[in-house]
């Protein structure tokens, strides 16, 4: 019946996403190796403190995430050419923030339950990230509702440009509210970092190698993206090409 | 040329039912974000029906009346925990004011001489008859070696709460 194919689906990495593909897997490496073995118990935490790197580094990320799909998605709405790239970036680091912003909860409900007592409070930090998370939930459902690609574009633009407005909040939800939630430690509001120098720069390189995560995933995920977008763009040229072949049959 | 769509063996068109399919599947998505959304909005506003209040506030700042259910934070005093009968007492204090804390069992976490802790629930006389404590750790992060153990032995309770 059918005798046109679809383009063959090839490989989506390349020689740039390799490279930082083994970089994110070499700092994760030392974030896991240090952050088990290397670093101190805190003083008043003790083996606690060790979801700190992997805790802070994916909130930092997800903020990074859903910022990077409020740019985007900026980028589409006010480009003359309304580039569907943009879009698919916005759509792609939605989902990767989506995924960061779980681990954030996860771990730090596992931390909570150690330190605090309790896995959750509706403490304003901890609301507002829970908000946040559900937020973009709700962007990638709006994603989903149908329609042309430059449809699905336009209105998950509008939401992300109104969802990224949130990360201010969330981040200072702890300055404006009495919060169980302890203060940022290293982007604290007097600038003093008060953290063990082998912790602090664990932390750090966990958010870098975090950071390179999802540029990776990011990457590899839009072109997934365009693939479909071309696939489906495709279909319909493909259906004809048949049409005609059973005609002349 | 005839366009029309393919249909399956009981007539009817395959891609736009798959495509129905998917897109009903995310309104359904859609509908259980915002139920999501306002759940944890009325949670948020349920919680901040109790006020939360320093220790030196009690009696004295506006919504801190001794007579409501109150969240009362403080650092616990050095030396003041103790446990009989599976009820923790112990005293929190914030700029020099101190409170006594009845607590029905253990309060879990990291809890201890001189961290700051938020304990919810109500004076009775000028006990604070407490049904849940919540352990707060400060945003700074010390390494548990020897040399740090005898600089804390020094100033045991420096840590403030905000």
């Amino acid at each position: 019946m059918t005798t046109t194919e679809l383009p063959a689906i090839k490989g989506v990495g390349t020689q740039a996403t390799r490279l930082y593909g083994v970089l994110a897997l070499v700092a994760l490496g030392w974030v896991f190796v240090g952050g088990l073995f290397f670093t101190p118990e805190d003083v008043v935490q003790g083996d606690a403190v060790r979801i700190m790197y992997v805790h802070v580094p994916t909130a930092w990320t997800a903020y990074l995430a859903f910022i990077v799909t409020g740019v985007a998605s900026a980028c589409w709405l006010l480009g003359k050419k309304h580039s569907m790239g943009f879009d698919r970036v916005a759509g792609a680091s939605a989902e990767v923030g989506v995924a960061f912003m779980a681990l954030t909860l996860i771990s730090g409900s596992l931390w909570g339950r150690i330190t605090w007592g309790t896995f959750w409070v509706w403490d304003p930090r901890l609301t507002t990230t829970a908000f946040l998370f559900v937020t973009y939930l709700g962007y990638l459902a709006v994603r989903g509702l149908g329609g042309s690609p430059q449809q699905r574009a336009r209105r998950s633009s509008v939401v992300a440009l109104l969802a990224v407005l949130e990360i201010p909040l969330v981040h200072f939800s702890v300055v404006l509210w009495r919060s169980l939630h302890q203060e940022a430690s290293v982007l604290s509001p007097d600038g003093d970092i008060k953290m063990d120098g082998i912790m602090l720069f664990t932390l750090l390189f966990g958010v870098f190698g975090f950071s390179v995560l999802f540029a990776w995933l990011v990457s590899h995920r839009q072109r997934i993206m365009a693939m479909h977008d071309a696939q489906r763009a495709s279909a319909l040229e493909v259906a004809m090409v048949d049409r005609l072949q059973e005609a002349s049959s | 040329m005839d366009l029309t769509p393919r249909t399956s063996s009981d007539n009817a068109p395959l891609a736009p039912r798959t495509k129905a399919k998917k897109k009903w599947r995310y309104v359904a998505m859609l509908v259980v974000v915002v139920f999501a959304g306002g759940f944890i909005v009325s949670q948020f506003l349920t919680s901040a029906i109790d006020f939360y209040c320093n220790v030196d506030e009690v009696g004295v700042r506006v919504g801190c009346e001794e007579d409501r259910r109150l969240r009362v934070q403080g650092n616990v005093v050095e030396g003041s925990i103790s446990e009989s009968a599976n009820k923790t007492t112990f005293s929190l204090v914030f700029n020099n004011k101190t409170i006594d804390v009845i607590y029905d069992g253990d309060p879990g976490g990291i809890f201890q001489e001189c961290i700051p802790v938020v304990a919810h629930g109500r004076l009775q006389g000028d006990t604070f008859e407490a049904n849940r404590i919540e352990v707060r750790h400060s945003n700074e992060y010390e390494a548990a070696n020897a040399d740090r153990i005898s600089e804390s032995e020094v100033a045991p309770c420096s840590q403030q709460v905000g």
